[in-house]
């Protein structure tokens, strides 16, 4: 199996950044994009399995692009990164059609388990 | 008494500036002041009105009722003297009708006669016989009057015109005030007439004048129809002295009169004319029934208004109290009311300054996280180097240090966001767990020993978490001021019954007085130091618990401890 493409999408570069790399020394093919501009071109340029989405952005909200990636890929899946105390949230992008949800600060091992079972969704369907 | 007056007045108006210018015992002392004095006038208005009533009432009817003693008194004594001499004279009629001229003009027989006469009926002085010429042929008494002459005096002429006389009362050869009466006896077939007459002693008459029931003030006499007294009086002479009538006596029988004294004063004038005779039998009265009525209402009237008055005036009293309790009681519920609005807001104000502080901190927190996680990955896969166990151990110190603010980040944002949340199903257990790690760092401080007796099948209920964490954190944190370092804190849940669950929460500390037992759940009511408590956590817990359906029960012994028992509907009906 070809190893996951992870698309992350966080207007804190320096928590995007790091986990991305986290997740590239785990064997994740992971990208960080710190703005829904990027996000777009980076989708394009480069078609992920599992996108990883902050919900608060400043610019174009988390939602709006989650929306659209769902528009133009209703394949992708997405998982929600919220902040602590806005499960709420979490639950109204899931009703919007993404994976699930993670809380931040997030677990890594929690994280990449859902990651593995979203990639694993995507392939069967 | 203008001082007074200006103060009763300005107690009885009513102005809203009262409120702002008088506060707590003054206000209520002027309150409870006002209302007496409205209320005691109300209740000793027709009070008086009726006692003034009976008093007028009463006063005429004694008024009344001594006029008629005295009526009744002086026709009694008329009659009296009628019959008196009624008697007296059907004696001598009877006396003239059995004896013949011849007869009693012989000395020796008028002597018995007079002697048997005496005897029946006393109080005669002497007896005569006087021929149709005015000469007394015989005479029986204590004076030699035999052969004196009558033909020129008035009494004669009289009692040979009318055949009966009754004289006025005179003082005669004696100087003893008696009087005389007189029968004509006629002899037809010899064309003549003779006399026989009786003089009675005034004292005969004089005790029946004195049988009239008197006061001290009061006089009763007889006068003949020119004004001469018949006999003795208190206050209007001696014997045959001249009274002076005031009033024209021109009826017959028995009157009573309203007249006045010479000093202006009231007084009753009743008189009665007396048959057959030239008397009138007079009482004047000037003691007044109305002072009976004082006497009267000196004793038991006065008493009974008295404790009227008495009555009104405590029942005025204890009405003003129960109304001035009252308001102080509404007072202090919406004074309550408004501090417990505010604590409340207060608490919402934390909450939300909370859940601002965990946003804030979450960011940094998630940055931290991710840098000390991707230092880790990198020590992992990277091979031996200087100090690597070192930084691993620093790492893992990061990694937990994040954990922690974690869970104190997720509990301030849990707290503030179930303030004001609706019902929702809950495990009381967690609760009450939730609520302790608020609490686990002063409980390890000051070295209480906190056992949970938690049980395990405990029923979910349906009820607002934030206000029940409210109640729990409050009770115990009382329970954490009560007790000594040391102390022994335990928290039990339980099920009441099928519809109830019950939480537990005991101490060992000094435990709570019965007198400040049955104040704690007041509003304001506290034990602690000024700076410490407000007296409003125990009364807004209760009110808590109350609009959730509940009850908190406590039981304290002194050195022994305390016990709050907190029960729960499973289902509240208010959020």
């Amino acid at each position: 199996m070809p190893r996951t493409k992870v698309l992350l999408i966080d207007d804190e570069a320096e928590f995007a950044a790091a986990l991305a790399e986290r997740l590239q020394l785990r064997n994740y093919d992971a990208t960080a994009v710190f703005c829904a501009d990027d996000a777009f071109s980076a989708f394009l340029k480069n078609p992920p399995d599992v996108v990883l989405l902050d919900l608060k952005m400043p610019g174009m909200d988390g939602t709006e692009v989650l929306k659209t990636l769902k528009l133009y890929d209703p394949s992708v899946e997405v998982i929600i990164l919220t902040g602590l105390g806005a499960e709420q949230s979490g639950n109204e992008g899931i009703k919007r059609g993404a994976f699930d949800y993670v809380v931040k600060p997030v677990d890594i091992d929690d994280l990449t388990v859902k990651i593995d079972q979203a990639r694993k969704k995507k392939d069967k369907e | 008494m203008h001082k007074i007056i200006h103060y009763v007045k300005d107690l009885l108006v009513f102005r809203p500036c009262d409120t702002f210018s008088y506060s707590g015992k003054a206000r209520d002392r002027r309150l409870r002041i006002r209302l007496i004095l409205m209320i005691a006038p109300l209740s000793l208005f027709p009070l008086f009105i009726v006692i003034t009533v009976s008093y007028f009432w009463l006063q005429n009817i004694l008024k009344e009722d001594f006029q008629n003693q005295l009526r009744w008194d002086l026709e009694n004594t008329k009659n009296s003297i009628e019959f008196f001499v009624d008697v007296k004279l059907s004696a001598l009629r009877f006396l003239a009708s059995g004896h013949r001229y011849e007869q009693l003009s012989n000395q020796k027989t008028l002597v018995n006669v007079f002697t048997a006469f005496k005897q029946e009926f006393g109080q005669v002085v002497d007896l005569g016989l006087i021929d149709a010429e005015g000469i007394q042929q015989s005479y029986a008494g204590p004076y030699n009057l035999k052969g004196r002459d009558y033909s020129s005096q008035e009494w004669f002429h009289k009692a040979v015109a009318r055949g009966v006389y009754v004289s006025d009362v005179f003082m005669g050869y004696r100087k003893v005030p008696h009087f005389a009466i007189a029968v004509k006896k006629e002899v037809p077939e010899e064309g003549n007439f003779w006399i026989i007459r009786a003089t009675i002693n005034m004292e005969a008459l004089n005790s029946f004048v004195s049988s009239i029931n008197l006061n001290k003030d009061d006089d009763a006499f007889i006068i003949n129809e020119s004004g001469v007294l018949q006999t003795p009086s208190r206050f209007y002479g001696h014997v045959l002295e001249k009274y002076l009538l005031q009033n024209t006596l021109n009826q017959r029988g028995v009157s009573v009169l309203n007249t006045k004294q010479a000093n202006g004063k009231p007084a009753m004038f009743g008189y009665a004319y007396i048959k057959d005779s030239p008397w009138i039998l007079c009482a004047i009265i000037k003691s007044r029934p109305d002072t009976k009525i004082a006497r009267l209402f000196q004793g038991e009237f006065f008493a009974i208004l008295m404790g009227s008055l008495l009555f009104v005036i405590l029942v005025a009293m204890r009405m003003a109290q129960v109304m001035v309790n009252w308001i102080k009681d509404c007072d202090q519920k919406r004074e309550a009311a408004l501090s417990e609005a505010e604590h409340t807001s207060k608490l919402a104000s934390v909450g939300r300054l909370a859940a601002g502080v965990a946003h804030e901190i979450n960011n940094p927190l998630a940055i931290i996280n991710e840098n000390a996680g991707l230092m880790k990955d990198l020590l992992a896969v990277s091979g031996d180097m200087p100090n690597k166990e070192k930084f691993l151990t620093s790492i893992n110190g990061i990694l937990e240090s994040i954990r922690r603010s974690r869970t104190i980040t997720h509990r301030l944002l849990g707290f503030a966001r179930r303030m004001d949340a609706s019902p929702e199903l809950l495990n009381v257990n967690e609760v009450v767990k939730e609520v302790l790690g608020f609490l686990d760092k002063e409980v390890a401080f000051r070295d209480i020993r906190l056992t949970q007796n938690l049980r395990e099948d405990l029923p979910k209920i349906k009820s607002n978490q934030g206000r029940l964490q409210q109640v729990f954190l409050n009770i115990i944190n009382n329970a954490i001021d009560a007790v000594e370092s040391g102390g022994v804190i335990e928290i039990s849940t339980g099920v009441k019954d099928e519809n109830t669950v019950r939480v537990i929460i005991s101490d060992n500390g000094p435990g709570i007085s019965k007198g400040i037992l049955k104040h704690i759940f007041e509003p304001f009511f506290t034990t602690k130091e000024k700076e410490k408590g407000t007296g409003l956590g125990l009364f807004i817990s209760y009110g808590i618990i109350k609009q959730l359906g509940g009850n908190i029960l406590v039981e304290s012994e002194v050195n022994k401890g305390t016990v709050f028992t907190i029960e729960l509907p499973l289902i509240s009906d208010a959020g």
